[in-house]
């Protein structure tokens, strides 16, 4: 535990002390700006009931910034020590890899949740300057949040494994970016095998599909199949990203 | 300290260790000598437990490098190849980080990085960025890294490639300096290093041992492999003719010089030496002699015959 706190410690001191932390930080808020007033002008033209945070998550400006982290975040966590070669000083010091690559996400976990703080107060400041007119609701708000944080879970696991692959950051990049798109795009074969009728089928793919668990987030329903869904998929895929940091030890 | 049995590793179509024997006693300053490619890093890597053997036995202050890897680990001190070390980390920082990381703490470990610093001449340095640092500088850092949680041995690889010669005079100081209390073993494949600073040399190729002594002691097995060299004023055919039909002259070469003097070189079989008998010929022919030396053969004339003889 000690040593998975110096090495947390120096994880997210690498992240925030870098110039890279901020232009994503910066480029995730601009973006997140346009998305939340195509949100605001979305819901003053529609007549149907959904409110704004509902409208937050499914403009386009909001998955052209989403998936783009990422790989931004993670492609340098593992792709970096090995090119340096400091997975070597790492692995030779009385580190155990899984230690190493627990510090590593766990950081890119908090990286990750304080991008998405100055958009909740994005939210907030709305409600406050129209003096409390928008309706900033309570379920929707908690669900895409939660369903945030879950997907990024998943993403950033996958992308900690890309990054295990290579010690080229941009291959690392493109990799998490293939892996990830793959698994939203589950989604889209889904609604488009239930409208060449294979319903069987496009049943079973709904249960793993982002867009299907956004949408039932982001309207309150907060359902714990996706959150275990999640959660263990990101746990398969650390597991994969250990055995591959160890792979080195077994290969003969 | 380091116990290697039988020690064998294999690459996908290259065997990179071959049933590597040898061991490091306590306080042993030893260096591991080798061209390039010979499988010194890989048998370096293999003792800090960052690869594993494909076969054999390591273990080091008595604990299995595989099976007790973390023990192993807490008993080194290692500085791979190239130093690898994060650029945006300032040096004190940095060494702070791996104190920790090594399981100091708290006052100590501050005392302790203190210590290293000092030691290595990095306390002027201590706040500049490691990215900013010369060559030089890097491998003090990698060299206080390895120290800083008072391993009993230190495993260095090539400590001082690619320095110029004052940083390397530095670097060498500091390992005879730390060789006092420390248990080393150095790998490099520049021969007056292993002179300069090592009680005993292991000489490595195509990951085989191809011997293992003191320096002085390998250096004596092939001195007689060496040449008596002498200047004479005399006709070279004359010469050579004569000194050629001892018994155990191999070769004779020569270079002509200034007014009809030449230089002779003798190569003579292993072990013998004609000198007296060499000197009897020129003085019996009265030939002019102004020079008569016998070449010892240096380190690098072991090695180069231990590593390209077969």
């Amino acid at each position: 535990m000690r040593i998975f706190l110096i090495l947390l410690g120096k994880e997210l001191r690498q992240f925030f002390l870098s110039p890279l932390a901020y232009v994503v930080i910066l480029l995730f808020m601009l973006i997140n700006g346009v998305s939340f007033y195509a949100s605001i002008s979305a819901l003053t033209r529609s007549t149907s009931g959904a409110n704004l945070v509902t409208w937050m998550f499914r403009t386009p400006w909001f998955y052209l910034s989403y998936f783009a982290v990422f790989p931004l975040i993670t492609m340098r966590l593992l792709a970096e020590e090995q090119k340096l070669g400091t997975l070597e000083t790492m692995m030779t010091a009385p580190v155990r890899a899984a230690q190493l690559i627990l510090s590593k996400y766990v950081a890119s976990v908090i990286f990750y949740i304080v991008l998405w703080l100055p958009s909740l107060a994005n939210l907030y400041l709305f409600q406050y300057v129209t003096d409390g007119a928008a309706d900033v609701p309570r379920g929707p708000l908690i669900g895409s949040y939660s369903m945030v944080l879950l997907m990024g879970l998943l993403y950033l696991a996958m992308g900690l494994f890309a990054s295990s692959l290579t010690r080229n950051q941009i291959i690392a990049a493109i990799l998490s970016l293939t892996l990830i798109l793959l698994h939203y795009l589950v989604g889209f074969v889904a609604v488009y095998l239930s409208s060449a009728r294979m319903l069987d089928l496009s049943e079973i793919l709904t249960y793993i599909a982002s867009v299907e668990h956004m949408a039932l987030f982001t309207s309150g329903l907060v359902d714990t199949r996706p959150i275990v869904y999640y959660v263990t998929l990101a746990a398969f895929f650390l597991f994969l990203t250990h055995q591959v940091i160890e792979f080195r030890r077994w290969k003969t | 300290m380091i116990q290697v049995e039988h020690l064998t590793k294999r690459y996908p179509g290259r065997t990179a260790v071959d049933d590597v024997s040898f061991s490091v006693g306590r306080g042993e300053v030893v260096g591991f000598l080798g061209p390039n490619g010979a499988g010194k890093s890989t048998t370096m890597r293999i003792l800090t437990s960052y690869l594993p053997a494909t076969a054999g036995r390591v273990t080091v202050a008595g604990h299995d490098v595989f099976a007790d890897s973390l023990k192993a680990r807490r008993e080194i001190g290692y500085m791979p190849e190239n130093v690898p070390l994060y650029d945006d980390f300032r040096v004190k920082e940095y060494l702070h980080f791996r104190a920790r990381l090594k399981g100091l703490r708290g006052r100590d470990c501050r005392q302790r990085v203190g210590e290293v610093m000092d030691l290595c001449g990095l306390t002027d340095m201590r706040k500049k960025m490691i990215g900013t640092l010369s060559k030089g500088y890097r491998q003090r850092v990698g060299l206080a890294d390895a120290l800083v949680h008072r391993p009993q041995l230190l495993i260095l690889d090539e400590p001082t490639n690619g320095l110029d010669p004052n940083q390397i005079r530095q670097v060498r100081e500091l390992i005879r300096h730390l060789g006092e209390k420390h248990t080393i073993l150095l790998s490099t494949h520049i021969l007056t290093e292993v002179e300069a600073t090592c009680g005993r040399v292991i000489i490595i190729d195509h990951g085989k041992i191809k011997a293992s002594d003191t320096p002085e002691v390998l250096q004596q097995r092939l001195r007689t492999a060496g040449a008596i060299e002498f200047e004479a004023r005399a006709p070279v055919d004359d010469v050579a003719a004569a000194v050629r039909a001892l018994p155990q002259v191999r070769r004779v070469l020569s270079d002509p010089m200034e007014e009809g003097w030449h230089r002779f070189i003798v190569r003579v079989d292993t072990g013998s030496d004609p000198r007296e008998e060499i000197a009897a010929l020129i003085a019996a022919h009265g030939w002019p002699l102004r020079e008569f030396i016998r070449k010892q053969a240096s380190l690098e004339d072991v090695f180069v015959e231990l590593t390209q003889n077969q």
